[in-house]
């Protein structure tokens, strides 16, 4: 109801404004304000003001009251308003225009993209990271791959690459660089430590070999005896040492008897090294004025005469690795040893060893005080007295069977 | 001088410094030659109708003045040429606008974008030797360019005026015309087929009142809302372009509106009432005018709705 009569004053005022229109027309006038002065009117500072809204309150309702009666001025007030308006458009399009960077920026961080655009990231850096990880694991196992022969070159190459004589700094024996230089052996031994050190040859016995027969090539030794040259050999390698625990089982400092020694020397200890060492420790027992200074010495002792430097320090490394030597075999010498009902027993941690038991055996586990433990003790008294004088595990060999009494 | 008198002085003098800071070229202005300018604008805007405005007022009004526009313009009216170069190198294009937008023809626009420099030059003099043109009317309240277009609309009105002669006619006698030609139409243009002639002009009589008591209804609005009728309707703008001259919103114009519609209803019916109509009378009559109007503005209503949807297919 109400709307419809709203509808009715609507179309009133529609009509009214129709008939106006025509009315104005007819009369040749198109504006309703009358004989208004021209001063009455707005002028162009307050047109524009009220347009552009900034009139204050009191002014603006007088303003008002005026554009309702006035169409003139409400026609340039609709004028001004409707540029207003594009003027503010176009302000806000320049706007839009040059904050373009600002907005892109801040549309490619809106939390719609960082959405999808975090867990991407996160997963191309975990897969970049994964990649590198396999990348230098590979990369670590073609070094260790590459570095495996070396390492497992015998201690000859390792000495030979480390601790050869040839290998010292100028500072270390300045004196004796220029005796060096003049000894072709030397020369050639320099040659065969570059050798060594380019080819890395993984071959430590062939190293040995191929050092001795340049050696053996040398002019200075083509006068020298055999002996000579397996002494000049040790001299230009006084490093080549075996492994301390060969080095004990030599000396014969310990108490084990050959069984141990040969359960304790590595198996992958070349004998010839052992033989290099014995031979080094002859040398090094001969004083050099045996041999006189104008005497046609052997080969073996020219290269040394000829180093006096490389002869002092090597002496000082010999001296060394006797002394660790010497601590490998006092380490020996410490291994506990026991002999009971004749049998010869190493302490082995908690465990006392039967030097005759072979460790690829397997022996038959006997718990003492166990029933079994029993039967054989009353079967073999002299296990009994092993088992009582011999505290914790007992491995013990007899009648060729092992035994772990535990 | 009394203590307001120095306080506003004060007022003036502090404002115009500030102006002058906020300003990006003051065009080596100082603030004594601002004073007078911004002594005009507080006067017209604020002391006219609040004589003991408080100080905070003025101040804020002071500082909302458009700095860089009023600088440049009150140095053009002191004779700086660069100032005066500056705005026409800046204005043209928007003064040429206004008078395209204000002529009908291109030579029209032309002439007029001319003659808006003189008139804001001034072609006559001073009692001081300044040029006294429409400079001195700016006030730095609205944006100058703004207040160009404002000049120039005026400018357009004025040699229309001149051109055809008019002869302007109030705004009551506007709506009586159309009274007494609707009066003469309904009466001797024998309009329809009527059965009962007596019946059939007894309706337009009754019409006619109506349309009366709808204009007198107007004029007893408030200037608000009759400025809103009077541009909705007399002036064709839509809601949007009404609501954007009273600086309300589409909606809230709309709303004013129904309100205005019930308003003028009341209205009508009172004077109805008051010349001796009934209720049912007037109910019957308004539904009968309504009846008979909308079959006559229903082709105008077409065309509006084809004119809108065109407009909301070419926005849309």
């Amino acid at each position: 109801m109400k709307q419809a009569n709203n509808n009715e004053v609507d179309l009133l005022l529609r009509s009214l404004a129709r008939a106006r229109d025509e009315s104005a027309l007819e009369s040749g006038s198109s504006s309703g304000d009358g004989n208004r002065a021209t001063s009455d009117h707005l002028d162009a500072d307050e047109l524009n003001s009220y347009a552009e809204g900034v009139v204050p309150p009191p002014a603006r309702a007088r303003y008002t009251e005026h554009l309702a009666d006035c169409d003139v001025c409400r026609g340039i007030v609709v004028g001004l308003t409707s540029a207003a308006g594009a003027a503010i458009r176009s302000e806000a399009m320049e706007q839009k225009g040059g904050a373009g960077f600002w907005q892109t920026l801040a549309l490619l961080f809106s939390p719609a993209v960082l959405r999808y655009a975090v867990p991407a990231l996160v997963l191309t850096a975990v897969i970049g990271i994964s990649l590198l990880a396999v990348w230098q694991r590979r990369e670590q196992h073609e070094l260790l791959a590459r570095n495996e022969p070396a390492d497992s070159a015998t201690p000859t190459a390792q000495l030979k690459q480390s601790e050869s004589p040839t290998s010292l700094q100028p500072s270390e024996a300045p004196a004796t660089m220029p005796k060096r230089a003049e000894s072709p052996a030397a020369i050639d031994s320099v040659k065969e430590e570059n050798y060594l050190r380019d080819n890395k040859s993984p071959v430590a016995p062939g190293a040995g070999t191929r050092t001795g027969e340049i050696a053996s090539s040398a002019p200075a030794a083509k006068d020298a005896g055999q002996a000579g040259e397996s002494a000049g050999l040790s001299e230009l390698r006084p490093s080549y040492a075996p492994e301390p625990k060969a080095a004990a089982t030599s000396s014969g400092a310990t108490t084990l008897n050959e069984a141990d020694k040969a359960t304790q020397v590595p198996k992958e200890q070349p004998a010839k090294l052992e033989d290099q060492e014995r031979r080094r420790d002859m040398y090094k027992s001969t004083p050099s004025d045996e041999r006189g200074p104008n005497r046609a010495a052997p080969r073996s002792t020219a290269a040394p005469q000829s180093n006096t430097g490389l002869d002092s320090l090597s002496a000082a490394r010999v001296e060394t690795y006797g002394q660790g030597k010497k601590d490998k075999a006092g380490e020996k010498a410490n291994v506990e040893t026991r002999n009971v009902s004749g049998r010869r027993f190493a302490r082995e941690g908690n465990a006392w060893v039967d030097t005759a038991y072979d460790s690829s055996r397997t022996p038959i586990k006997i718990a003492r005080g166990s029933e079994q433990f029993r039967a054989l003790v009353a079967d073999e008294p002299e296990l009994r007295a092993i088992a009582e004088q011999l505290n914790g595990v007992i491995i013990v060999v007899w009648k060729n069977r092992a035994y772990r009494i535990q | 001088m009394s203590q307001r008198t120095e306080q506003i002085e004060n007022l003036f003098a502090e404002g115009a410094s500030r102006l002058l800071a906020r300003a990006a070229d003051n065009h080596s202005l100082t603030g004594g030659m601002l004073i007078p300018r911004i002594s005009v604008a507080v006067g017209k805007y604020v002391l006219r109708d609040d004589p003991h405005a408080a100080p905070e007022v003025v101040k804020e009004f002071i500082d909302k003045l458009q700095a860089d526009d009023l600088c440049l313009i009150v140095a053009c009216e002191q004779g700086n040429q660069k100032a005066w170069s500056d705005l026409v190198e800046r204005f043209s294009a928007t003064v040429r606008s206004a008078a395209r937008s204000a002529s009908s023809n291109e030579e029209g626009a032309e002439d007029l974008a001319q003659s808006i420099w003189a008139e804001l030059h001034g072609l006559r003099v001073r009692d001081d030797g300044r040029p006294a043109g429409k400079l001195a009317y700016y006030s730095g309240r609205g944006s100058l360019a703004g207040w160009l277009r404002a000049v120039v609309a005026q400018l357009a009105v004025d040699q229309h005026r001149k051109q055809s002669r008019l002869v302007q006619t109030e705004e009551d006698a506007d709506f009586d015309r159309i009274i007494q030609h609707g009066q003469e139409e309904n009466a001797w243009s024998g309009h329809g087929d009527a059965v009962n002639p007596e019946l059939e002009i007894s309706k337009k009589l009754a019409g006619a009142q109506m349309r009366k008591a709808l204009a007198t209804s107007i004029k007893q609005l408030s200037a608000e809302d009759r400025l809103l009728v009077k541009l909705y309707y007399f002036d064709g703008l839509r809601l949007r372009e009404a609501g954007a001259v009273l600086g309300v919103h589409e909606a809230t114009a709309s709303r004013r509106l129904t309100r205005v519609h019930a308003e003028l209803r009341r209205q009508v019916e009172i004077t109805l009432a008051n010349q001796g109509w009934t209720k049912p009378e007037t109910e019957r009559a308004f539904s009968e005018v309504a009846l008979h109007l909308e079959a006559d503005i229903e082709p105008l209503l077409a065309t509006e709705g084809v004119l809108m949807k065109e407009e909301n297919e070419i926005a849309g």
